[in-house]
């Protein structure tokens, strides 16, 4: 288990938002496969734990979510972006891309000097 | 925003909990299908399909309960079933929740109310600016209990000579007839020193107030009150300038002051003062040294100046004046001061004090009473509990839940006692007595209101605590066994159920007590012969402008004019005219010196009640004839010889058992001065100058005519007395004598203005209802508490009777006879009932704190009150205690038996 990350505390939302807006709309179940899957398997993911995530989004106004059908033809609920949703995702990421860099630059001191 | 949003829907996620969860049970549903299929694909068997996709899922039931956490808010969640069930369990037993939620909104209702009034009259700032600042000064004699204020000059060098103070202002109460402002009245006025208002730091709501050269040179300015603006000139704009005559004299308005002025604030009603004069002193009160010290001095602090530093400058100014005094005139002064505030409500303070203590006294039993009823509850409800802690609920959760209870209970009760609150300050606007200030200013306001809601949160987790404590401390196994009501839980629990029913009696013995040496002293103030017969008698005060009428002669004529005129009516008996009347009547103190009189060792200066009389006095007031006679036309002719009048008590005191008839007095400190000498020609019974529960002072008439002459060289200090109070006693009812009364006054004078027409029982009744009230509302909180703890007394009993059926049924079946069972039952409800009396006794002996002041001819040891009291209380219990009595002896014997197999 050593070799596994938990999900940082956070971060799961973002994966989230990332996924629907690569993928579309997809249900629960497939957004968790699809975590992991992009983590290669690094990260070790309860698959229960992205519905209170979803929830939370919901209920935050990110995304909004239906019932249809899946490729199998089975019901599933649907989750897609909203326009709010959109919008904090560039944020997000925005705001995420400037946290790494500065932290990158933390990290290998030299090539700066 | 995007919080609030999520919180909203938390909310709504409570409402429609159960729809979610069953969608979400269904999206789970899906969840797993979909990863059973992918396994299955991958080619796992079925079994392992499924293992897996719910080990990856973390578990089904977990996952929907954080779900479900973040679908909802989980505290208040809980919170709500709690309550739910909270109101269904009391829903289940309504006599229970009824009786507790009365319980507490009496208390808490009674509670309120009177802190509201407490609050209003005693604790809330004068409406002044830094009221705390403010001192009012006064002057006291050596040897002379009286309690005086300072005299006119005094007020000037006061506050010429005074350093401590950054403003010093003086005034006493005047009476006016106000012509020119629709149909004549009497106004109550109040005579100030222009640095009155500044003092206060009060701003008039139109115009000005007085200029010091105003004060000065008596201008004639007068500031009226907001009320008087309104109902005489119907808030005119431009009532500034227009002018009203004072005892027929033209003063011009100069301002009006805001709503709701009053000073000084003075008990009662209508005390309300209509308009405010310029002091203005006249020449015979600037020299007036060393007498009439009726004048009042209010002071503000400086800054930085403390009140010690205060006092040692009063000093420092009495000596002073001392000093300006005759060597030879054995004069002891010395200044002191009170808070203004306390001066404004120094008289009420015993009753509200005792209204205070009683309603803590119920709400403490209201809480007992409450805390008795949720135990009694418990005990009936541990198979309940036991239950719950054995299917794993945690002792934490049943806590919770019957702290829940009770808190509800006590928001319920509270709720309602607000209600009532509310109802009673409004019902005590009205009964409250007269002898309070402030009365106008009584409402629940919000700091009381927050007072009552703490008071609600802490009964009702002080008395959900105990009970809660006890059910959470149960023996599961115990409590689930059949008839385990007689282990040891029980009896310790029963235990402090007697002593709590204890408590409530010892609490509603010392109401009863109290309330009993109130009625007492009602009663005695009741039967108390005040020496005068108030029924068919009917007054009116009456004053007559110096204006028109400047000499005692005038005067005179015109009240015997008037006397005459109202004898001439069938229904009028007898006609008299005094300058004070009894009961309500001011004390006109004078100095007496009666001839021969050796003043023992220790005693001081004699000093008598003083009225001056005119007419048929005694027989209007039907005061008995003891010695000598009355009064008669002979006294009133020019150059009649002096003579007074003295009462009874007068004679024994100063005459020592001399008939007095013929003997001489003086006025003055000694008989050997050069006063003129005033034949006593006869002697009359007491009278009560005061209320009926005063002391009854010694006292003395004179003929109005003869005033000047009996003072000889101080004849000036008094003047012309121009008013008096009419008294009429009648055939019939005196009240429907009133208009002919008027019609006969304004016959002779249509300017002339009266007041106060009221018949004497109406004076003698309004004294009382000071006495009354306290009587009245210590007798209905008594009676309150005697209920509550007899129902505590019941509670317990029928309880403890359910409690032991087989112990009862094993004894009558073995031959016990019924009255045994009852008596043993009742015994056990006197026995509570005689610790409670006794420690209530004991506990008695305090009240000498709250009732001082309040008792009128009873001890507080009062045989009558504390006999009663027993008795009542014991007659009460007996029967409290008789109904479960009789249930425990008339039980079938064999009922309880069966019940267990």
């Amino acid at each position: 288990m050593a070799d596994k990350s938990d999900v940082w505390l956070g971060t799961l939302s973002l994966m989230i938002l990332t996924t629907l807006e690569t993928l579309g709309p997809l249900h629960g179940y497939g957004i968790a496969r699809r975590i992991e899957q992009t983590s290669g398997d690094v990260l070790s993911l309860n698959y229960g734990t992205v519905y209170p995530a979803l929830l939370k989004l919901e209920q935050e106004g990110a995304i909004s979510s239906e019932w249809g059908l899946s490729d199998n033809n089975r019901k599933a609920k649907f989750y897609k972006l909203t326009r709010t949703g959109r919008r904090r995702l560039e944020r997000e990421t925005r705001d995420w891309e400037q946290t790494t860099a500065i932290l990158a630059r933390f990290l290998s001191p030299i090539q700066g000097a | 925003m995007k919080k609030l949003r999520a919180l909203w829907m938390r909310l709504c996620g409570m409402v429609d909990g159960k729809d979610a969860d069953e969608e979400f049970a269904a999206e789970l549903e899906s969840h797993l299908q979909m990863h059973i299929e992918d396994n299955l694909r991958a080619g796992m068997t079925p079994e392992q399909a499924r293992r897996d996709a719910l080990i990856k899922l973390g578990g089904l039931e977990q996952t929907k309960q954080s779900y479900r956490e973040r679908a909802a808010l989980p505290s208040l969640h809980r919170l709500l079933s709690d309550m739910r069930y909270g109101l269904r369990q009391l829903r289940k037993s309504p006599a229970f929740t009824l009786t507790a939620v009365m319980t507490l909104a009496l208390g808490i209702g009674g509670m309120t109310a009177a802190f509201s009034v407490v609050e209003a009259v005693l604790l809330r700032p004068l409406p002044f600016k830094d009221s705390d600042r403010l001192l009012s000064l006064h002057e006291q004699l050596a040897h002379d209990s009286h309690e005086l204020r300072v005299t006119a000059p005094d007020v000037l060098v006061f506050q010429r000579q005074s350093k401590a103070f950054s403003g010093m202002a003086g005034f006493i109460a005047a009476g006016y007839e106000v012509n020119g402002a629709g149909a004549p009245f009497r106004a109550r006025a109040e005579r100030v020193t222009a640095s009155l208002f500044p003092v206060l730091g009060v701003e008039p709501l139109l115009g000005r107030t007085f200029t010091p050269g105003e004060d000065e040179n008596a201008a004639p300015v007068v500031v009226i009150s907001c009320a008087l603006w309104k109902e005489r000139f119907q808030s005119d704009p431009h009532v500034l300038g227009k002018i009203i005559d004072l005892d027929r004299r033209p003063y011009t308005i100069i301002g009006v002051m805001p709503e709701h002025f009053a000073f000084p604030i003075n008990a009662g009603r209508l005390s309300h003062q209509d308009l405010w004069v310029p002091m203005s002193f006249s020449p015979v009160e600037k020299k007036s040294e060393g007498d009439n010290f009726d004048y009042s001095l209010v002071a503000r602090l400086k800054p930085g100046i403390s009140e010690a530093q205060a006092q040692t400058d009063i000093d420092r100014v009495t000596a002073g004046i001392q000093a300006s005094y005759p060597v030879d005139s054995n004069v002891q002064l010395h200044g002191y001061f009170r808070r203004l505030k306390e001066e404004t409500v120094r008289n009420a303070s015993p009753l509200l004090r005792m209204l205070l203590a009683a309603v803590s006294l119920v709400l403490l039993i209201a809480c007992v009473n409450l805390a008795n009823l949720l135990l009694v509850r418990a005990a009936g409800r541990r198979r309940e509990f036991g239950v719950r802690l054995a299917l794993g609920g945690s002792r934490r959760m049943v806590l919770r839940q019957l702290l829940t209870e009770s808190l509800l209970l006590s928001v319920v009760g509270g709720t309602a006692g607000i209600a009532l609150a509310v109802l009673l300050v409004h019902a005590a606007a009205f009964s409250l007595p007269d002898s309070l200030p402030r009365l106008g200013e009584i409402a629940v306001r919000w700091p009381i209101f927050a007072m009552a809601l703490g008071l609600i949160t802490l009964t009702g987790t002080v008395c959900g605590l105990a009970p809660a404590l006890a059910a959470i401390n149960t023996d599961i196994l115990d409590s689930l066994r059949d008839g385990s009501q007689s282990s040891g839980q029980g009896r310790s629990q029963h235990s402090l159920r007697s002593t709590l029913v204890t408590v409530e009696v010892a609490l509603a013995t010392l109401l009863l007590v109290a309330s009993g040496l109130l009625l007492r002293s009602f009663a005695r103030m009741l039967e108390t012969d005040p020496g005068f017969q108030p029924q068919r008698v009917l007054t009116a005060s009456l004053s007559l402008p110096t204006h028109d009428w400047p000499t005692q002669q005038k005067v005179d004529d015109f009240y015997r004019q008037l006397q005459q005129n109202l004898e001439s009516l069938p229904e009028v008996k007898a006609v008299g005219l005094s300058s004070n009347i009894p009961i309500v009547g001011q004390n006109s103190g004078r100095l007496i010196a009666p001839e021969g009189h050796v003043a023992s060792p220790g005693e001081g200066l004699l000093i008598t009640s003083n009225y001056l009389v005119q007419g048929n006095y005694f027989q209007a007031m039907h005061i008995p004839l003891i010695r000598g006679r009355y009064f008669d036309a002979r006294d009133e002719q020019q150059g009649a010889g002096l003579v007074a009048i003295i009462s009874q008590s007068f004679a024994e005191q100063y005459f020592h058992g001399r008939n007095p008839v013929g003997l001489r007095v003086k006025v003055g400190p000694h008989f050997d001065t050069p006063m003129p000498a005033i034949t006593v020609v006869g002697v009359v019974g007491d009278i009560k100058q005061g209320p009926l529960d005063q002391p009854t002072v010694v006292q003395m008439y004179e003929p109005v005519s003869q005033t000047a002459a009996d003072l000889g060289p101080l004849a000036g200090m008094i003047g012309v007395v121009g008013t008096m109070d009419v008294v009429i006693s009648t055939e019939g009812d005196a009240a429907t004598l009133v208009t002919s009364l008027e019609k006969t006054i304004h016959r002779l004078d249509p300017l002339l203005a009266f007041s106060g027409m009221q018949t004497m029982d109406e004076i003698v009744s309004a004294t009382e209802s000071s006495r009354r009230f306290n009587t009245v509302i210590v007798s209905v909180f008594a009676t309150l508490a005697l209920l509550l703890s007899l129902l505590g007394i019941y509670g317990v009993l029928a309880y403890s009777v359910s409690e032991r059926t087989r112990e009862i049924a094993i004894l009558m079946a073995l031959g016990a006879p019924r009255t045994v069972v009852l008596l043993r039952t009742l015994r056990y409800a006197l026995m509570l009932t005689a610790i409670g009396v006794a420690a209530g006794l004991l506990a008695s002996i305090g009240l000498t704190r709250f009732l001082y002041g309040l008792l009128y001819g009873v001890k507080l040891l009062d045989g009558v009150a504390i006999m009663g009291t027993v008795f009542v209380l014991f007659i009460c219990a007996a029967l409290a205690g008789w109904l479960p009595a009789r249930r425990a002896a008339s039980l079938a014997i064999l009922a309880p038996f069966r019940e267990c197999m």
